[in-house]
């Protein structure tokens, strides 16, 4: 669809107009619900949240540990290692089996009747979030990483499939009209054509599945499948928010520290070459050259 | 021999709208032809139905005497982007087109038989671009380019070259550099050369020229030689 220009104001006019009829819709006549919010608000968080307990950064009592340093034994830290450790293990996994599902899936390398089976399997796996995955793990082989790995790594599969069909998909016609053309196999297309030209955003794309596992490790954790999200469902139990507040400021950080990162390995893969190793800085305050 | 012969050929995307009509056309092996004709008048289309790209609606057209698509390696298509794989290097897309002489399991094992590694060597030197060789793509020139894709189907060994407007976008002193790689290759071992040009003085590089033009009466093109 081509939008002039001028139909700009109109277009996002619309949009504004129908939000608010479903909010009205959704709201269904409550306002009164929303009056004392924002006092709710400050009450909780002068009351419960802040300030932080720093305590999630000291040496735990149990189970007992025996590293030297104090912040080496603590929640925060036995937490969010294990958060990154499933993450990594699940993105890579996940990866590795997403590649072959997503050029089965993709409609300018296989007909439709071998591509949109497996297009629907991806949907399938895409549409549980990892939340429920990791309930259904948690079930099958108990609490702990394991299931949060596998939980992780479904979804994962899902999710990064779909970006890399669609990527597939997004490539260039004449490199794949002329490998068809000479009479080679799709085998030979997908090692020869389709993973040298898509290789930087399959990349790209698998660096921020990395960052977004790392984010949802606190949610998946909070039913028994490990990771940081352990110690927040615990300290929900007991009412503990100024020490929950204190975990998602540190993870707060590290998902930033994982941004930062993240952008700046990813921008070694992006085709341009004036974007090659630009400053730590320059990837959040990219200035026009 | 005949390289391509087509009868009652009716060509295009659906059959509610044929784009062209290819009545009865012969191209014997080693012969070289251009095809002209105004934009979006089925040059294209014509060259993807020869490489059995793209279905055609009715007729036959046969390559080499036969409806089946031809054996690997056969046909050499040059797209009107060049087809190659920009992220790689000169090397990769010149074994790219020789990989079409071994078996699939040396091609996807990576353990190329010597004689098409030699073959890729030999045809980037053929072309000029041995310094070139490791360079990727995308930081090559486009008349470099274009010698990237002659070297592919050299290295390929088609007897079919199928190229869409590949002399486009270039000087006269590129053209003629290219169109020279090309000539000797496919004069020295009776090759056909099929070349969709949109520039007429081009066109007449080729020793036979054909011509789409709109017929009104049947609302579609029809191919046509044309005698220059």
């Amino acid at each position: 669809m081509n939008f002039s220009r001028k139909k700009y104001p109109i277009f996002i006019t619309f949009i504004l107009f129908t939000t608010y009829l479903v909010f009205v819709d959704l709201v269904d006549g409550d306002w009164a619900s929303l009056e004392n919010s924002l006092e709710n608000l400050s009450t909780f968080f002068h009351e419960s949240l802040w300030p932080p307990n720093w305590k999630v950064i000291e040496a735990q009592s149990y189970p007992t540990c025996e590293r030297n340093w104090d912040f080496l034994c603590s929640p925060a830290y036995i937490g969010i290692t294990e958060t990154l450790k499933i993450a990594f293990v699940a993105t890579g996994l996940g990866f590795i089996l997403s590649l072959p599902l997503a050029t089965l899936a993709s409609r300018n390398l296989y007909s439709d009747s071998i591509a949109l089976p497996f297009r629907f399997l991806l949907a399938a796996m895409r549409t549980l979030p990892s939340i429920i995955w990791a309930i259904f793990f948690v079930i099958l082989v108990g609490l702990g990483p394991v299931s949060g790995v596998l939980a992780m790594t479904f979804y994962t599969v899902g999710y990064l499939g779909k970006l890399q069909y669609e990527t597939i998909e997004g490539l260039s016609n004449d490199p794949l009209d002329a490998a068809k053309a000479m009479g080679l196999k799709n085998s030979e297309m997908i090692q020869r054509v389709v993973i040298p030209e898509t290789a930087n955003n399959l990349i790209s794309q698998l660096f921020f599945m990395f960052e977004y596992n790392v984010r949802h490790g606190s949610v998946i954790g909070i039913v028994g499948a490990g990771g940081i999200g352990y110690y927040i469902s615990t300290y929900l139990k007991f009412l503990q928010y100024d020490k929950i507040i204190a975990l998602l400021i540190i993870l707060f950080f590290v998902v930033i520290a994982i941004d930062l990162i993240s952008i700046k390995a990813r921008s070694y893969f992006v085709d341009d070459a004036t974007f090659k190793s630009p400053s730590l800085f320059g990837n959040i305050f990219r200035t026009k050259k | 021999m005949s390289a391509i012969h087509t009868t009652n050929l009716k060509i295009g995307y659906s059959s509610d709208s044929i784009l062209a009509e290819i009545n009865d056309l012969e191209i014997k092996q080693g012969e070289i032809v251009s095809i002209i004709g105004e934009s979006g008048i089925g040059k294209t289309t014509f060259l993807k139905n020869i490489a059995h790209l793209v279905n055609p609606i009715s007729g036959t057209l046969k390559v080499f005497d036969t409806e089946k698509a031809p054996d690997r390696g056969v046909i050499g298509y040059i797209p009107q982007k060049l087809g190659l794989i920009k992220h790689e290097t000169v090397y990769s897309n010149v074994l790219e087109g020789a990989i079409c002489n071994e078996s699939i399991f040396r091609s996807i094992s990576g353990f190329h038989e010597e004689k098409v590694v030699d073959k890729v060597k030999e045809t980037i030197e053929l072309m000029n671009l041995s310094d070139k060789i490791d360079e990727p793509i995308k930081r090559l020139s486009g008349g470099q380019q274009r010698r990237v894709a002659v070297a592919r189907t050299i290295a390929q060994g088609s007897k079919l070259i199928l190229a869409d407007e590949f002399l486009s976008e270039l000087d006269d002193k590129t053209v003629e550099n290219v169109w020279k790689a090309m000539l000797d290759y496919v004069e020295s071992d009776n090759i056909t050369l099929v070349i969709v040009e949109h520039n007429i003085e081009r066109a007449k590089l080729a020793k036979r020229c054909f011509k789409f033009e709109e017929n009104k009466e049947r609302n579609c093109s029809i191919l046509s030689e044309v005698v220059a």
